[in-house]
């Protein structure tokens, strides 16, 4: 963390609410999505696989070639001859996949054709008359029959549906299970949910004959690494690729996975020379598009009778569907942060990656945090019932001590500030929990049965990409960074360009409140195009929007290129007035000599001398006034097994819920919901608590509604929003928010991550609170969504959600 | 191929159309007006809302030929110059955060606050419950429409 006299010259806009004035276009209907670009482009769609399993046969297309308008049909196969299989990062078997399928088909849903024509409409009707030949083949939708001896395998070549199988143990486990008084164990079951942004995936991809090479649009999440693996598919070079993100419809991670369609779309655009749009329709999207992985954890924590936690063991069977880029990297997320807030000595975590004939999947908004706070949120809670303590008091006994800050978890995790106890003294305080308490039995009497349910969770930030390698070898990437160009224009206004994409966050606010104080000027002087154009944005392999990075990484990249403008200016400055440097102070859009303020010069005559009159720069000094600056977040290491710091910053928050379920229709009911979080430092508290409050109502989705759901036969049955149920507006609480503020030593500003929080901490407060509503009629929750049906199931017969 | 014959933000539009051609797609693919979006093919969303004869449709859910004959707004129509004061508050509450959702939103709202100025919060959390955004949690929406409601009000006064 930087002093901020080092970063600010003034203190008007960090920290502050500013509006976002740089989004007006949103509100006016004006922004540019992929879909709204207008080049007179021609279609494309995907013929989809109807069946989880089967060889591929003979895919006819003459009859969609010969339909009026149709202008290309492309097969999968023919696809895969000309291109590169898909890269795996964290399995450890070979698996090999193409962009699409080729050979046999893995799930529903698999793109098998791809057809081009001159609008949607003939698109959709030429999809109907490609004819394809399927050998079916014997499905397994389930980790635990893939996991059988003799399962069908999904990757023939791996010999395994586990493709992924690892053990990594820290600390004295053995130790701590023998001398533990009690030892919890619970089997937890979490299902497939998703984000699910409400812009689908859009692409427009042009081939320039001239010179050979592609101009591509996409709502790619991560562009940096997207451009790599288009053209290691593509087998061109890097500079054939022109990647360009507009603005994009949401991501929450569901938009890192969109390259293997770039791939495609780049080849039928080359064989119709003509830029070619697609665009995802819901159905695909829900279908084939990209899923959190399904998963069975199964804990044990070894405790002391007064509660304190020795040391835990996961084995983490994740159903990683048939995406090999993804499979395994749930696993290590949910390993990375498994002891949660606390202080835990030892650990064990076995982890498994299970190819199914599910959909791919990609990370998810918190990336097997969720999952791993849930499971040991729920855990605390059933260890505090079971030794007769307050499931508060339990958490106070094991919480990680603002006084051993910074503190290493027993993987390698840092985690580098926070005041845990009092994040949930707070929480408990805001929330009422002695009086829910208190009138619990009351209200049961008259048969209202309320509960009150915590969790404590931590929200790292800035992951050191390098981890998903950790069992397989050498990383192809490490670390994290991000680059940005900062310039100061012709009349002394700014322009910023980033590396990194805005998904939705308001990055461009931000940004300009940053740089607005770093050079004394307002933020309406600061212009940002969140659009990354590969050909002027300065990036890196890492650019993009995820791993809640943008206040760490991205916002370094600017300071560290505002920083250099800021000092050329000042040199120009002290030529000007004939003063030295080291006595000129930032004012108000210009440059005065703090010897005799009344000698001034505006930032737009310095601008005029570094770009029009530049006789008169000072020697050395080249003309113009704009900066590239990279920076990465020094205390990433590699990441190997026996010290695993994959997460640069660390925010934590308690979400302190009382619901309401209704023992007649199931239905859970929220009376009250406390957020108190600590993301260090806030760059703008509007965007905060629209990030907080947007998380967590994720984590309601996931809690209560979301579930992909599958037959026996691998189809996937929930393929709308009329039954993939997503969170509206009358069904959810007036989230209460208090905030605390432990400053990130790590980064440059003192501010941590805020994008997941919600996402990770709600699902166990939830559940905890359904719990102890139910505790009358002793029903125990060990598996997500909570649905009415599973209420009422459980309050009637099996006892356990 | 069918004429149509329509008013869009008070222009006149007229075109041939497939049968099947949906409303959403004549206005973002002929009429060129984006700020309508599509979210979820099937009506569950609101992205696609527009205003046909001053009523708030879903114009995915509509043919283009069906429109012949009537006057929609969308939301490029909603301001000729500067912000609606919907507009206004969803940027004062920080009621946008990808965007896409938006402009339904603000149509929605706008619905709401014609033929209800005062709404609860719960009217206001009825009134766009067919609208979803994946982003805000809406808690920020719904306290826009509430600062919208307000703002309205003052200028009617």
């Amino acid at each position: 963390m930087l002093n901020f006299d080092e970063i600010f010259v003034t203190r008007n806009w960090f920290g502050k609410p500013v509006r976002r004035n740089a989004d007006t276009r949103f509100v006016k209907g004006e922004g540019s999505y992929v879909d709204d670009l207008n080049m007179d482009c021609v279609y494309a769609g995907y013929v989809r696989s109807p069946h989880a399993h089967a060889r591929l046969g003979r895919i006819d297309t003459s009859k969609a070639e010969a339909l009026k308008g149709v202008l290309a049909v492309l097969t999968g196969p023919e696809v895969a001859a000309v291109t590169q299989p898909v890269g795996a990062r964290a399995i450890t078997r070979p698996a090999r996949q193409h962009v699409m399928a080729t050979g046999k088909v893995r799930y529903v849903g698999e793109p098998v054709a791809i057809v081009v024509a001159e609008d949607r409409y003939i698109v959709e009707d030429a999809l109907d008359l490609v004819e394809v030949e399927y050998e079916p083949l014997p499905v397994v939708v389930e980790l635990e029959d893939a996991m059988k001896e003799g399962a069908p395998l999904i990757f023939e070549e791996a010999g395994s549906n586990v493709l992924l199988h690892d053990t990594l143990t820290h600390g004295d486990i053995e130790g701590a299970f023998r001398e533990a008084d009690v030892v919890m164990k619970e089997q937890f079951r979490v299902q497939r949910y998703s984000s699910t942004p409400l812009e689908n995936w859009a692409i427009i991809a042009k081939h320039d004959k001239g010179n050979d090479s592609y101009v591509v649009w996409a709502n790619d999440q991560q562009p940096g690494r997207s451009i790599t693996n288009v053209c290691n598919a593509l087998g061109i070079a890097t500079n054939k690729l022109r990647l360009i993100v507009p603005d994009s419809g949401g991501g929450f991670g569901i938009k890192l996975a969109l390259w293997p369609y770039i791939v495609s779309q780049c080849l039928v655009a080359r064989k119709v020379d003509k830029p070619v749009k697609w665009i995802q329709t819901r159905r695909e999207h829900l279908m084939a598009g990209t899923h959190t992985p399904d998963c069975i954890v199964d804990l044990e924590l070894a405790l002391k009778r007064d509660g304190k936690v020795l040391g835990l063991r996961i084995r983490d069977r994740q159903n990683d569907g048939s995406f090999v880029h993804t499979a395994g990297i749930y696993n290590l997320i949910k390993f990375a942060n498994m002891v949660g807030c606390y202080d835990i000595k030892a650990t064990q975590a076995e982890m498994m990656s299970i190819v199914t004939n599910k959909a791919p999947t990609v990370q998810n908004r918190g990336v097997g945090k969720p999952v791993m706070i849930f499971v040991l949120e729920r855990l605390m809670h059933r260890a505090a019932l079971q030794l007769g303590l307050d499931p508060a008091e339990i958490r106070f006994r094991n919480f990680v001590q603002p006084e051993q800050m910074p503190h290493t978890t027993p993987s390698g995790e840092i985690y580098e500030s926070g005041n845990y106890p009092e994040c949930l003294r707070k929480a408990i305080s805001q929330v009422g929990y002695q009086e829910v308490k208190a009138q619990q039995e009351t209200l049961r009497r008259q048969g209202t049965y309320v509960g009150v349910g915590l969790s404590a969770s931590i929200e790292p930030g800035t992951s050191n990409l390098g981890y998903y390698y950790t069992s397989r070898g050498t990383p192809e990437y490490m670390g994290n960074a991000e680059g940005a160009i900062v310039s100061m224009d012709y009349d002394g206004n700014v322009n910023v360009l980033l590396g990194s994409v805005d998904e939705g966050q308001g990055h461009a606010t931000s940004t300009a409140q940053v740089v607005a104080d770093m050079l004394a000027i307002t933020p309406d002087r600061v212009s940002m195009n969140t659009h990354m154009d590969s050909l002027v944005s300065p990036f890196l392999g890492h650019s993009g929007c995820y791993a809640n990075r943008f206040n760490d990484v991205d916002l370094g990249a600017v300071i560290m290129a505002t920083k250099k403008v800021r000092d050329k200016i000042l040199k120009i400055a002290a030529h000007m007035l004939g003063a030295p440097v080291g006595e000129l102070r930032l004012r108000e859009g210009g440059v005065c000599w703090t010897k005799d303020e009344g000698k001034s010069v505006s930032f737009k005559d310095i601008a005029t001398v570094a770009y029009k009159q530049i006789l008169l720069l000072p020697e050395g000094v080249e003309p113009g006034l704009k900066e590239v600056a990279y920076y990465k977040n020094d205390i990433a290491k590699l990441p190997n097994k026996e010290n695993f710091n994959v997460q640069m910053t660390h925010s934590n928050s308690v979400h302190a819920v009382v619901v309401e379920v209704d023992v007649e229709s199931g239905m859970v009911r929220f009376r009250k919901y406390v957020i108190v979080h600590d993301c260090g430092r806030q760059i703008n508290p509007g965007i905060v608590d629209g990030m907080a409050i947007g998380s967590t109502v994720h984590g309601i989705g996931a809690v209560l509604l979301e579930e992909f759901v599958y037959d026996e036969n691998g189809q996937i049955l929930t393929t709308s929003f009329m039954d993939y149920l997503k969170p509206l507006a009358l069904g959810l609480p007036r989230f209460e928010l208090s905030h605390m503020e432990s400053p990130c030593p790590t980064s440059l500003l003192g501010t941590k991550a805020v994008g997941e929080g919600g996402a990770i901490g709600s699902l166990a407060a939830i559940a905890n609170a359904v719990e102890d509503a139910l505790a009358p009629f002793g029903v125990k929750v060990t598996s997500l969504p909570i649905t009415p049906e599973k209420v009422l199931r459980a309050i009637r017969e099996t006892k356990v959600i | 191929m069918h004429t149509i014959k329509l008013k869009i933000n008070g222009k006149d539009y007229e075109d041939e159309v497939e049968p099947r051609l949906l409303l959403v797609h004549y206005l973002r693919d002929k009429a060129h007006l984006t700020g309508t979006h599509v979210g979820c093919d099937t009506g569950h969303c609101g992205a696609c809302t527009v205003f046909l004869n001053g009523k708030p449709v879903k114009s995915c859910n509509m043919l283009a030929v069906q429109a012949n004959g009537v006057e929609l707004t969308t939301i490029e129509g909603l301001a000729r110059d500067g912000l609606h004061p919907i507009q206004d508050a969803f940027l004062d509450k920080f009621a946008i955060q990808c965007g896409y959702c938006t402009p339904g939103m603000v149509l929605s709202a706008l619905a709401l606050l014609q033929s209800n100025p005062k709404p609860t919060e719960v009217e206001i959390r009825e009134a766009i419950e067919g609208n979803i955004c994946m982003c805000t949690g809406y808690q920020q929406i719904v306290d826009a429409i509430a600062h919208a409601a307000e703002l309205m009000g003052q200028s009617r006064r």
